[in-house]
């Protein structure tokens, strides 16, 4: 019924024209043939027209309500207001131009941002019900540790008993809180390549609630006994990508290691695992932890803690259930095991173990707790930005409301009602604000691709989702209205009140009113000025901060190194083998013979690449376990290459080998803090890791060497306790080479490869690039917040001094009279000039007196979000305000000149 | 002669029941239905019948087609729907008890 009326509405509103026409014929032969009766009955023509109009009515009034009763004459007039508003937008283009542009970059900035936001703090997992899923413990550590009492990452033996004993989750699922990036071959491809694997429990996808879009599911049969279960489930982008979408992708199969498996599933396309930015190439179940390289032992240890758990709520159970439930578990699950070491120290710890549960509805995201500041920094930087070109407009549309006074006091005099007129002007800025946010959303496409690129730091773009979605074009949508009416407002208002007669007599005249607005317009760019202050002050530091970060000292030389990551699994062979040792000592020497080669070693960590930390005991002290010492595995040449000062004793030789006493280098800190003062700490022995009560003789360490301290994971960070110790001694599987060189580094890296190849052909080799690089990578998020800044702060103060020029130019031209008059009696240019320069500097004197002030507020909220920061000083603000005040003068002198030019007899005849 | 309006929302009553009688009409022939059956006592706007026409179409009351008249010209007949002959029903059986219990009222002495 109602579906019907409403088709039939809609098909009389696409046949407009025909309607009226049709209903025009109507009413003409109704009138025709009443006019024909009436002459049939005796009367002339001309009053038998005249009787048959009067009995049928207004004719136009009933067209109108026939057409009203269709009800659709909102539309009519709202299109009405819309042409009139396009039309009066191209009759000025230079003002429409500056207000779509400003507009665009504004709103297109914001939703830019935005879907950063969205994608990575907003949105939910794209799971079932995700707000009952529960995370064991607080996001932040990934790796494993053989800690007693951690409360993030759990064994998975301690998986199962909480799987089994709890009585608060409908499930419990775990997953590696690190994905595997393994090399594996495609059956039937001869090429090694990348594949990130996530290891997860059988519950992981029951409990998510995802379902298969090919084949099946890994579930708890796939979990049972530990590896005789060789399949994966792949996610939708690698079905594509490496198979091409290939429909018979279930009988494909792939090799990892040296075992292969079967594909048994792909996931839907939304699916990208649990960790927002991590998106895994498959996921394989966990009992074949030991098949998947690099091959952990962990399916069956109860302290081999590498995994994160997530629960799912049973419904009706409160978070706090489950958390004294979870904690109760927690306590009884570890003491219970077998093995457990229940020292005073490790019972103390335990007892004051506590899992928290927090939400998991949004998923983990170490990209969300890198980014959740700089993005909220940047959102207040974009809207700022925005409220500038705001005013702006607001500005340029008061200035052509005085133009169009005239219009509107016709209109207002011939009747039409001010609400009317108003809504009129508001339809017109609604029209530009529209079309500003259509030429934003375009250009936030670009900054999209840009910003991706920015924040993945690398060649590898990170998988994130930021294309346009109705959440953001929502937002986009509420932004541009929003806009629309924070400029529009004011200047349709103030248009609209006006004294008639004053507005209909022609002439620039002197009266008061003109005074009042452009006080309005002044108000507006003390604020733009002021806001303007603030983000060039925010821009200042950001880059400092940047600038500063990138020349710390980091204590070794990162220019002139070459690195690269080898996958050392694809051998099959462990860490320990002496063949592995080999290979990788054979590695080191061919590459060091190359030309222009000066040294090359592997290490576990060369910048920023996680850590392996233990406690220290140094022989004759007691354990001080309050301290982490980060031991970096090395090659014989690493203090050569990276070019470490060694300050006391020797480096590495071929006599350090896996059956020579064990010996380590320590740093600089960590001989002043850690071993006994006033002693020389070479040829002293320590222990590292706890070592319990009976420590192995063999297991000592000798200081035979102390190197200056040098950044480990972070630019920011203070000095570390880090020691050295050769591979042989304590095997690693490493894969990362450093390579100090001179001359061309294609040439080089051509030579590098090629001898990494004559070693060992299947070795894949990734992540080729510089140390340097490697280095100012960890510097992304300021790098993006120090340029975006100092771009929207341009900006700012380009919207800013179009304000300044557009305001000044209105002024000079309404005074143009009164300058005509002060240079008729005698004032010199200079001091004409003066006038409106003068007008200019108080207006950015009041300005920035505002704008200083809140630049300090806000420059301590935003030193407390981003972490080194500097707080505002003297210097930055002063450097602002004199850019500022130099960019509004400049923006002022065109106007000024203007004005010294006036012709005093032009000027005066005009009147 | 001195007519009277139609009481307000009684058009389409008039409109239907007009329609109902006689078939398919144009607006000219139901002006003059309403006028002759009433003996020319109800008046109305004769314009008016449109705009009232309209709603009805938009109603789905009747729907319109374009014929020729006996003198040869094209005109637009309206013709009751099922729709219309129902809403019929409802307007007559509401005027009946209105109408009835006004005629009471003023029917005591």
């Amino acid at each position: 019924m109602f579906l019907d009326e409403s088709l039939r509405r809609i098909r009389m509103l696409l046949q407009g024209r025909h309607f009226q026409e049709e209903l025009e014929e109507e009413m003409r032969l109704h009138r025709e043939m009443r006019q024909q009766e009436y002459v049939a009955r005796g009367e002339t023509p001309e009053a038998a027209q005249r009787s048959a109009n009067r009995r049928f009515g207004n004719p136009t009034n009933l067209r109108e309500k026939s057409y009203r009763n269709w009800g659709w004459s909102w539309l009519e007039s709202l299109m009405q207001d819309l042409r009139f508003g396009i039309r009066s937008m191209l009759r000025s283009p230079a003002l429409t131009i500056v207000a779509l542009l400003s507009l665009a970059l504004g709103i297109g900035a914001n939703t830019a941002i935005f879907s950063f936001i969205d994608t990575l703090m907003l949105r939910s997992l794209p799971v079932k019900d995700p707000s009952q899923l529960m995370f064991f413990g607080r996001e932040g550590d990934s790796g494993i540790t053989d800690d007693i009492a951690s409360t993030t990452l759990y064994s998975y033996p301690f998986f199962r008993e909480m799987q089994k004993r709890n009585n608060v989750f409908s499930d419990v699922a775990a997953l590696m809180s690190m994905v595997n990036g393994v090399h594996g071959i495609i059956e039937g491809q001869d090429a090694m390549q990348p594949m990130r694997v996530q290891l997860v429990s059988g519950s992981y996808f029951p409990t998510l609630g995802v379902q298969a879009i090919q084949g099946r599911i890994l579930t708890e049969a796939d979990d049972n006994t530990e590896g005789d279960h060789p399949v994966v489930v792949v996610s939708y982008a690698w079905w594509k990508r490496a198979l091409a979408s290939d429909p018979a992708v279930l009988n494909r199969k792939l090799t990892l290691g040296t075992t292969t498996f079967d594909i048994v599933g792909v996931v839907p396309p939304e699916f990208f695992g649990t960790s927002v930015g991590e998106a895994p190439d498959m996921w394989a179940p966990m009992s074949m932890i030991r098949f998947v390289p690099p091959l952990w032992d962990g399916y069956k240890k109860n302290f081999w803690e590498g995994m994160y758990l997530i629960g799912r709520l049973k419904p009706g159970v409160s978070q706090e259930q489950a958390t004294s439930n979870v904690n109760v578990l927690y306590q009884q699950i570890i003491r219970s095991f077998p093995d457990v070491d229940l020292s005073a120290r490790n019972a103390g710890y335990l007892k004051r173990a506590h899992v928290d549960l927090t939400s998991m509805s949004k998923g983990l995201s170490s990209l969300r707790r890198r980014f959740s500041d700089p993005l909220r920094v940047l959102m207040g930087i974009t809207s700022l930005v925005l409220l500038i070109a705001c005013a702006n407009i607001a500005n340029l549309l008061l200035a052509r409301s005085t133009a169009r006074a005239r219009e509107l006091a016709v209109r207002q005099a011939l009747g039409a009602g001010r609400l009317r007129i108003v809504r009129q002007l508001l339809t017109e800025s609604l029209v530009l604000a529209l079309t500003g946010g259509l030429l934003g959303i375009g250009l936030a496409r670009i900054a999209d691709r840009l910003l991706l690129r920015m924040i993945s730091g690398g060649p590898d773009l990170v998988p994130l989702d930021v294309s346009i979605n109705t959440h953001l074009l929502l937002f986009t949508f509420a932004v541009t209205v929003t806009t629309a009416i924070l400029f529009g407002i004011i200047p349709a208002f103030r248009s609209t009140r006006l004294e008639l007669t004053e507005a209909l007599k022609d002439g620039r005249g002197s009266s008061s009113k003109g005074s009042s607005r452009s006080r309005l317009g002044k108000v507006l760019i003390v604020s733009q000025i002021a806001l303007s202050l603030v983000l060039m002050v925010g821009a200042v530091l950001f880059i400092r901060t940047l600038v500063d970060l990138n020349n710390v000292d980091t204590g070794f030389n990162r220019e002139g190194v070459l690195r690269l990551d080898i996958d050392s699994n694809v051998t099959g062979l462990k860490s320990e083998d002496p063949r592995m040792i080999a290979m990788f000592q054979e590695i080191e020497q061919r590459v060091s013979a190359l030309p222009g080669v000066k040294a090359a070693s592997f290490a576990s960590f060369l910048f920023s690449q996680g850590s392996w930390n233990t406690s220290i005991r140094v022989v004759g002290q007691n354990l001080n376990d309050q301290v982490n010492v980060k031991h970096n595995v090395v090659g014989n040449a690493y203090i050569a290459t990276m070019q470490i000062p060694l300050l006391a004793g020797r480096t590495f030789g071929p006599q350090d080998t896996a059956t020579s006493h064990k010996v380590g280098i320590i740093s600089e800190r960590m001989a002043k803090d850690l071993f006994p003062a006033g002693v020389n700490p070479l040829g002293l022995h320590y222990y590292a890791g706890y070592t319990g009560t009976d420590p192995k003789p063999n297991e000592e360490i000798e200081v035979i060497g102390v190197v200056k301290d040098v950044k480990f994971g972070s630019l920011q960070e203070r000095p570390q306790y880090i020691d050295y110790l050769p591979n042989p001694q304590h095997p690693w599987g490493y894969g990362t080479l450093g390579v100090r060189y001179t001359g061309d580094f294609d040439a080089v890296s051509r030579g590098v490869q090629l001898a990494i190849h004559s070693v060992n052909p299947r070795l894949p080799i990734s992540h080729l690039g510089t140390l340097d690089e490697q280095v100012s990578r960890t510097l992304t998020y300021h790098r993006i917040v120090a340029q975006l800044s100092a771009f929207f702060g341009l900006l700012a103060v380009f919207l800013s001094c179009i304000g300044i020029y557009g305001l000044m130019s209105y002024m000079v031209g309404k005074r143009t009279n009164e300058i005509g008059i002060r240079i008729a009696i005698g004032a010199s240019r200079a001091s004409v000039r003066w006038l409106v320069l003068r007008e200019i500097a108080l207006l950015t004197a009041i300005g920035i007196a505002i704008g200083v002030p809140v630049t300090m507020a806000s420059s301590r909220i935003v030193a407390a979000m981003l972490s080194g920061l500097h707080g505002a000083d003297a210097a930055s603000i002063l450097a602002s305000v004199v850019a500022l005040l130099a960019v509004a003068l400049l923006a002022g002198y065109l106007p000024a000149r203007r004005a010294a030019r006036v012709d005093p007899v032009v000027a005066l005849r005009y009147e | 002669m001195k007519r009277d309006e139609i009481p307000p929302g009684t058009l389409s009553l008039l409109i239907l029941k007009a329609l109902s009688l006689h078939g398919p009409l144009h607006g000219y022939e139901m002006v003059n239905f309403i006028q002759q059956s009433s003996e020319d006592v109800l008046q109305v706007e004769e314009g008016s019948l449109y705009p009232a026409l309209q709603r009805m179409l938009l109603k789905g009351w009747v729907t319109a087609e374009w014929g020729v008249t006996a003198g040869n010209r094209r005109a637009r007949y309206y013709k009751l729907t099922a729709a219309g002959r129902k809403q019929l029903a409802l307007e007559l059986s509401q005027f009946q008890r209105v109408f009835g219990a006004i005629h009471r009222i003023t029917q005591i002495a």
